[in-house]
């Protein structure tokens, strides 16, 4: 199966927000924005939903400090007991540092690799560019051309009041995108 | 309020002095803290250039007009009842030598002198600050915003010493034998934290009453609620920095301290300050949508202020009241005295000035600011 695209540039990141914005508002479906660097509430204009990673941190830090609190236990009070200091084989407050740091590396690792198994990022992905331009100056927008909201006159009108700068219609097989 | 807070110290004055003036000196740093944190908080945007905060800056800049009232309360304490400090007026020499520093630090007309100096150069930096800032409303002249970059660069190297001093002057002096280096840092994460909760609930309640209506949005709210978070945690750290290496050690000399707060009535107000200044805000901000949430702000703010007084008062009191926590009349009154001094002070600065500092560079940048 084939889409087809219009893939359109802009010079500037307020443009390419505003054509984001506008576009999402007249129901058309907008299939990606391009941009050479983060551009701050892209994310809003585009509609996204907010990401899971933040559960998929905090579960794991708590998973990972309750591990640690666990296995300290059981080093220093359970399997070896070893008396330092006087102290109380379970002494909590001398476990805290360690707990810490282990649930800051459970949390930190483990959203690194769910973020790169949720976007299937790996060694052998081909970084898949609109145009090499978006690595320079450029910012496009790639908007879907989908027969029922489509209407060329409207939305080249739209994107001109943005200053956009050229416009590309492409047909794409589904293997190229994904 | 204020009134109330006067009539309270007079009636305490005479009924139970040592309780009223170690409740004046505890409302006297809880208000410092206030202030200076303003200030600071102005001054760290000055110097790094930040736009985000100008749209509500003049909130915290009113804040640190308390500084001149605190400095009169507390010169106050140290007139009228300065035998809350055990070695003032104390003329025991230790048997060995080695004390001698001590003893030079800790006499009476070094340590005014040193308070003195610490209250003038708070109050002096914070007026030349405001003043430009003020005055840039007028003229919208960029160079005030340089000049107060320079200021503000000078005000946090004199806050670093001076405050970390100050904190070991007043407070930790109140045990002379007692010492934790780290006492400075703790007390700056105390004031920090206490001082950005009063900036989110007075930035609010301006937004609300109208003079930052429209002004303050969400993105603002967020992003003090990120240091809120942050400041709070911060907070929780440094406590325990000091609480660990003093448990681990185990030297008497250092664990009485913790020992008295550990025992009897004092267990649960130790627990309860942990949970008020970071458990609470710790778990309810760690979502997005309640930083962004002006009422859970509020009431996470005023369980941060609620904190920040039982902290001050495990601090002040246990070597005073004993083996039992002392609550009464006094506390309430001097406190309700001080809060009504506090935003008598706010307001008015408040009103001096326009409720947005409308030609400020930074502006338009603060204006549309989002995440």
């Amino acid at each position: 199966m084939s889409r087809r695209t219009l893939v359109t540039f802009f010079h500037h990141e307020d443009d390419v927000l505003g054509a984001t914005r506008a576009l999402r508002e007249r129901g058309l479906r907008i299939a990606d924005v391009y941009a050479p660097y983060a551009v701050h509430g892209l994310d809003k204009a585009m509609g996204l939903t907010p990401s899971k990673l933040p559960w998929v941190c905090f579960l794991l830090g708590l998973l990972g400090a309750a591990l640690k609190v666990w296995f300290e236990f059981w080093t220093t009070a359970q399997d070896w007991p070893i008396n330092v200091g006087g102290k109380p084989w379970n002494s909590l407050p001398a476990f805290v540092p360690v707990t810490f740091e282990v649930m800051v590396l459970f949390a930190g690792v483990s959203t690194v690799i769910a973020f790169f198994a949720v976007s299937r990022l790996g060694p052998t992905r081909k970084a898949v560019l609109a145009d090499p331009a978006v690595t320079d100056n450029h910012f496009i927008l790639v908007i879907e051309e989908t027969d029922a909201t489509f209407d060329p006159e409207k939305v080249h009108q739209l994107l001109r009041q943005f200053r956009v700068i050229r416009v590309e219609e492409r047909v794409e097989s589904e293997q190229e995108v994904r | 309020m204020a009134g109330m807070g006067v009539v309270t110290l007079a009636a305490g004055a005479l009924m139970s002095p040592d309780r009223a003036w170690a409740n004046l000196l505890l409302a006297s740093f809880y208000l410092l803290g206030l202030g200076l944190a303003g200030m600071v908080f102005v001054a760290i945007h000055y110097v790094t250039g930040a736009g985000w905060p100008t749209a509500f800056r003049r909130v915290p800049e009113a804040m640190s007009g308390v500084l001149p009232i605190v400095a009169l309360t507390f010169l106050l304490v140290l007139i009228v009842s300065p035998q809350l400090y055990p070695w003032f007026g104390a003329t025991h020499h230790e048997a060995n030598g080695s004390a001698w520093f001590r003893e030079l630090w800790l006499s009476p007309a070094f340590f005014i002198a040193r308070s003195l100096l610490y209250l003038f150069v708070w109050t002096g930096l914070s007026y030349a600050i405001i003043r430009h800032s003020r005055r840039q409303d007028e003229d919208g002249d960029v160079s005030h915003t340089r000049k107060n970059a320079r200021l503000s660069a000078g005000f946090l190297v004199a806050f670093g010493v001076t405050f970390w001093l100050a904190s070991f002057d007043w407070i930790m002096s109140l045990e002379p034998h007692w010492y934790s280096t780290v006492f400075g840092v703790y007390h700056f994460a105390g004031l920090f934290l206490s001082g950005l909760a009063m900036i989110t609930i007075v930035a609010i309640w301006l937004e609300r009453m109208g003079p930052l209506r429209s002004v303050l949005t969400e993105e603002h709210l967020h992003d003090l609620g990120k240091l809120l978070f942050a400041f709070s945690t911060f907070w929780m750290y440094i406590w325990f920095c000091q609480f660990m290496l003093i448990w681990y050690a185990n030297i008497p000399e250092e664990s009485v301290y913790f020992v008295q707060r550990l025992e009897g009535f004092w267990e649960p107000l130790f627990l309860l300050n942990l949970l008020l200044n970071w458990a609470v805000p710790f778990l309810v901000l760690l979502h997005v949508p309640a930083k962004r949430s002006p009422k859970l702000l509020l009431t996470v703010c005023w369980v941060i202020l609620v904190g920040r007084w039982v902290d001050l008062y495990l601090m002040i009191f246990p070597p005073l009241v004993g083996e039992t926590p002392a609550f009464g009349i006094w506390e309430v009154g001097v406190m309700v005295g001080a809060a009504g001094l506090f935003f008598l002070s706010l307001f008015r600065g408040l009103r001096q000035a326009r409720a947005v500092p409308v030609r400020d560079p930074y502006l338009e940048e603060s204006l549309s600011y989002h995440n």
